[in-house]
């Protein structure tokens, strides 16, 4: 196994810029309008007691990754063909955050910029990041992380002049199915894609402040949306904000008299290229870890290749990746983030009994 | 078409020449030839305005088929 350790701060900052990731542009709980908020603290405490999960079976199974355990619980055929099933989770994940980012690129600021282009030049800058190492990884964090919440403090405090505070009114008008519904899509994106993490976890240093990291930064994530959500609907109101497509965007162009454009893509190229790296490594650490390889940096540049062309192929326009990411993301991960997490719990805890009698 | 080729004519001699100076293992050279030709494959085809069906589209059949979505 390798020696990488990353420290808790490290591994918290990580977890948020991951949590973080696409919903700088992308709003899944857009589903519930002017209720999102509730939506966002419904699905949060979903998304806690999912990140929870991952946490325990982590720690009830220390220095040993996802596939490990994988291997281990369920033997190793059966635990070598989800550790393939998840490794396609984790390509397919960062395709869909890379043509994310390709889209509000590609729409927002270099409108005559081949999306191809934009993606393949940042998947260049991440496959560097992915080939440094999970410590490279934790110290970028470290640096990066501190621009996120400066630059939401710069948007929001120069639209404290535009904002109508009673605009998320009245609450609950179309009833709750709508706030379950998103609720439903906030644990799916971003709660539950933290799964990726199960095969970082094992770099933590102190294994005992792991529990903590996870939840603190989910609460993190959680007071932002909801921070975010405010801002948002109180500057364009909830029929605007309902039909927006980049909703931070549109709030920024709000601003009087300067462009803030390019700190939204800051945001995003820091929290979608954090995302982005972790599944690529997860993907590349699953594969060659099935595959018997030493190490996972001999896979990293077809991986890549694939989630680059992967991120093309996909979706036909914006609007396809929209409604797949909206309706059909949180059906398919349900498996991955839930099912197969809950019974490696159960098969641990099982074994942790077994052990004590 | 000719932009794809050189593309992935550059990625595969950047990786396989190390791969072959490091003396690797057959595992990582067919992992890696088979990731390469599947992304070599859909790119002729994209490049080609030939769109194969994504996997994005199958796990919706799928997910229809089972009767999850409506």
């Amino acid at each position: 196994m390798e020696k990488e350790r990353i420290s808790s701060i490290q591994m918290f900052l990580l977890l948020s810029g991951f949590l973080f990731g696409s919903t700088v542009i992308l709003a899944p709980t857009t589903g519930a309008k002017n209720d999102a908020w509730l939506a966002i603290i419904i699905g949060g405490v979903g998304g806690i007691f999912l990140m929870w999960v991952y946490a325990s079976i982590a720690l009830l199974n220390p220095s040993k990754n996802l596939v490990d355990i994988l291997q281990e619980k369920l033997g190793k055929v059966i635990g070598n063909i989800i550790g393939i099933m998840y490794a396609w989770y984790f390509i397919h994940l960062a395709s869909l955050v890379l043509r994310d980012f390709g889209e509000f690129i590609c729409t927002v600021t270099f409108p005559d910029t081949p999306m191809v282009v934009v993606i393949g030049v940042f998947a260049i800058v991440l496959l560097y990041a992915v080939n440094s190492g999970v410590e490279v990884l934790g110290r970028v964090s470290e640096v990066l992380m501190i621009i996120v919440p400066i630059v939401i403090s710069i948007i929001s405090i120069s639209l404290i002049n535009v904002h109508d505070l009673t605009a998320f009114l009245p609450v609950l008008e179309n009833g709750m199915a709508p706030v379950l519904g998103a609720a439903f899509s906030f644990i799916a994106f971003p709660f539950g894609e933290t799964v990726a993490f199960l095969m970082l976890f094992q770099h933590i240093n102190k294994k005992e402040k792991l529990s903590k990291v996870v939840i603190v930064s989910a609460i993190l994530s959680i007071l932002i949306g909801i921070f975010v959500f405010f801002r948002d609907i109180s500057v364009l109101g909830g029929d605007l904000m309902a039909r927006s497509t980049f909703i931070p965007h549109i709030t920024a162009m709000f601003i009087p008299g300067i462009n803030v454009e390019p700190l939204i893509d800051l945001n995003l190229s820091i929290g979608g290229g954090i995302k982005i790296v972790v599944c690529i490594y997860a993907a590349a650490k699953a594969l060659s870890q099935i595959a018997g390889i030493s190490d996972y940096r001999k896979l990293t540049l077809a991986i890549s290749t694939f989630c680059v062309v992967l991120s093309i192929w996909e979706y036909n326009n914006i609007l396809e990746l929209f409604n797949w990411a909206e309706k059909i993301w949180p059906l398919y991960s349900i498996p991955f983030q839930i099912v197969i997490p809950i019974l490696l719990l159960l098969l641990s805890l099982r074994k942790k009994k077994v052990k004590k009698l | 078409m000719l932009m794809v080729i050189a593309i992935f004519t550059i990625l595969i001699i950047y990786d396989f020449q190390k791969f072959i100076r490091k003396k690797e293992q057959a595992r990582v050279f067919v992992i890696n030839i088979f990731i390469m030709a599947a992304s070599m494959t859909v790119s002729f085809l994209l490049a080609a305005g030939r769109r194969p069906y994504s996997p994005s589209q199958w796990v919706e059949a799928l997910l229809n088929m089972i009767g999850v979505l409506k």
